[in-house]
């Protein structure tokens, strides 16, 4: 059932658990997403989960998380009750925060998550703040930012990185890069950015995650977390990954269909199933697990996650 | 003792009192000290000072981010108009953390640069613009009795707001009256007179023309009520409606450029709640003249008024 080359067969199914239960919730609100049973903006992280999941299990007590409007995989991963989760969508009362804060800003302090922005790059310069708070009341702990490939061309990434480093702040600056601003790609926008030589210009530590691996994920992030707690800086992580859920729309223009990025709302091309795999390749987190467990073992695993999600909600 | 000197005086006496703090802004332990603004504002026990890089928006997030860990801070800027450059913060990040009602408090101080020189950059210098965006409690220093107040107040307290403060007087003495003004709704109106013929209502920095106002119709033989609105738009006009009721005669003074002026707020409610014989609105022209650096004194013609007062 085990593959060899990995340790600690408890721990490491639990964290495949995760993804997958991560990858089923994200499904069902897509169904929900189709059914339009939400009135607000949802952005689905489907090819996301590995980098949520390592985040989620590398954070200590003291951590603090602050997203931006792609969150939902980060707020399912720290967030056990799915029921809170959707009603928090569906703006009701027991939802995760009240109905108050949807989906593009959910925040759940209680799990560590303090605040979210729907704004490129504003949430660099809040999370500068926080570990300036930290550091003034000598608490433990770091800040982790999550950002993303279109959120770092903004000057607030540049000011809040050159902040982070200028005052000696320990943090974590997550960029996710799917390559993608919506509907324009990035050599469909702009020069290419080189985040490795923007942080080592600032003399700060860049590592690079490829692969969507979850374990070596959460190696490298615990590895980044004490060397920027022992170094009183920032470190920039940029996660390579891509968006699934992307489909091709059949015009009088585009015969073969037109290929549409997924960005936000329902994606007609996922449909939630026993097995949630997407792609057979590395892009997709589900299929990278396969790498250390047999196949029919995550299949029950998810079969059995699957009906309590459902159950859950229903 | 000058303007500046006062409120620097009234922040290190405020400030000593506040821990864990952040004090910070560009310049603002160097060189002028932000003409003397911050002098004097050193590091302490849980107090840090710094002189941060040029990152406006990024200053205005610090704020917010260190009130979501419980510590209060003030922001220092050299001028209001750099404040435009956070205002993403100012709205989006604000109102995230209003929801929850911090225990800690965040305040900007920016200059509001009104001396005119400046040309381009002296255009905006209607504080309550930037209040207005996202309903942010802001007050206006004009005089020794409005700055103790609202230094002491709400300098640090609960909560996020902007004090702003005058270029133009900063070099200026600082004005007093002989008696202490009564202080209504917290800190958004002061009263400094009661006088019997007229009501005199000054908006934004406006205060030192009002005071002169009144003293010259007083030569005249016309006694007026003076009144400082401090803040965008208070919620409660009742003790100026009170007063306007029974002299019958406004005068509402606005030294702003905005085209969406306070002060409109209370004459629309004057003519709604009051029988009145004359209402007198003074402001700027708001022209592209505005734009060319000039002196860009906001003179009173007293004989003027009392010319219209008499029609």
């Amino acid at each position: 059932m085990f593959k060899e080359g990995t340790v600690n067969m408890k721990a490491d199914i639990k964290v495949s658990e995760e993804i997958i239960r991560n990858r089923l919730s994200q499904m069902i609100i897509n169904e929900m997403c189709k059914k339009k049973e939400f009135k607000i903006p949802i952005h689905l992280a489907l090819g996301h989960e590995s980098i949520a999941v390592a985040v989620s299990a590398v954070m200590e007590e003291d951590d603090r998380l602050v997203l931006t409007h792609r969150n939902i995989h980060y707020n399912l991963a720290r967030n056990p009750c799915f029921k809170a989760e959707i009603d928090e969508y569906l703006l009701k009362s027991e939802g995760l925060a009240g109905g108050r804060l949807g989906a593009m800003n959910l925040a759940n302090e209680r799990r560590g998550i303090v605040y979210t922005s729907s704004i490129l790059g504003n949430n660099l310069s809040v999370a500068a703040g926080m570990a300036l708070g930290k550091k003034v009341k000598e608490e433990d702990g770091i800040v982790i930012v999550v950002t993303g490939d279109g959120a770092m061309e903004e000057g607030a990434f540049y000011e809040g990185v050159t902040f982070l480093k200028t005052c000696n702040l320990n943090a974590i600056v997550i960029v996710e890069n799917n390559e993608w601003s919506l509907a324009t790609r990035i050599q469909e926008r702009r020069c290419p950015i080189h985040l490795d030589r923007f942080a080592s210009s600032l003399d700060v530590d860049y590592v690079l995650l490829t692969g969507n691996d979850v374990y070596a994920y959460i190696t490298a992030l615990k590895q980044a977390r004490r060397e920027a707690i022992e170094r009183n800086a920032p470190v920039i992580i940029e996660v390579k990954l891509r968006t699934l859920g992307d489909w091709r729309l059949k015009t009088e223009e585009y015969p073969d269909g037109k290929f549409i990025n997924y960005h936000a709302g329902a994606s007609p091309s996922i449909e939630v199933s026993e097995w949630p795999l997407i792609r057979e390749d590395d892009s997709d987190p589900v299929f990278v697990l396969s790498r250390y467990f047999e196949i029919g073992q995550l299949r029950n695993i998810s079969c059995d996650m699957l009906n309590r999600l459902t159950g859950e909600i229903q | 003792m000058k303007y500046v000197q006062h409120i620097n005086e009234l922040i290190r006496t405020t400030i000593d009192n506040s821990n864990p703090i952040v004090l910070y802004g560009q310049n603002i332990s160097a060189g002028s000290c932000i003409s003397g603004l911050t002098r004097g504002l050193k590091n302490g026990e849980k107090r840090l000072v710094i002189n941060t890089p040029n990152i406006e928006s990024t200053q205005v997030g610090i704020g917010f981010g260190l009130m979501l860990s419980g510590v209060s801070s003030v922001f220092f800027m050299k001028q209001q108009d750099f404040l435009l450059l956070g205002i993403d913060h100012l709205v989006n990040t604000y109102n995230f953390v209003r929801i929850n009602e911090p225990s800690a408090s965040f305040t900007i101080v920016p200059v509001v640069v009104d001396s005119g020189y400046e040309g381009i950059q002296s255009s905006l210098n209607n504080f309550s613009d930037f209040c207005s965006i996202a309903r942010i409690a802001g007050y206006a220093i004009t005089n020794r009795h409005d700055a103790d107040h609202i230094v002491r107040t709400h300098l640090v307290s609960p909560g996020f707001r902007i004090i702003g403060v005058s270029q133009r007087l900063f070099q200026t003495e600082i004005l007093s009256c002989e008696n202490d003004p009564t202080v209504y709704n917290n800190g958004e109106i002061f009263q400094y007179y009661e006088g019997a013929d007229i009501t005199i209502v000054c908006f934004n920095f406006s205060f030192p023309q009002g005071m002169k106002l009144r003293e010259e119709l007083a030569t005249l033989g016309l006694s007026s009520s003076l009144f400082s609105v401090n803040v965008m738009t208070p919620i409660d006009w009742l003790h100026i409606l009170r007063d306007v009721s029974r002299t019958k005669k406004l005068i509402v003074i606005d030294d702003s450029k905005s085209v969406n002026r306070s002060c409109y707020h209370l004459t629309t409610e004057v003519y709604r709640e009051c029988s009145i014989d004359r209402v007198l609105t003074l402001t700027r022209d708001v022209t592209d003249e505005c734009l060319r650096p000039c002196s860009e004194e906001f003179s009173i013609d007293t004989n003027s008024i009392m010319k219209t007062l008499r029609q």
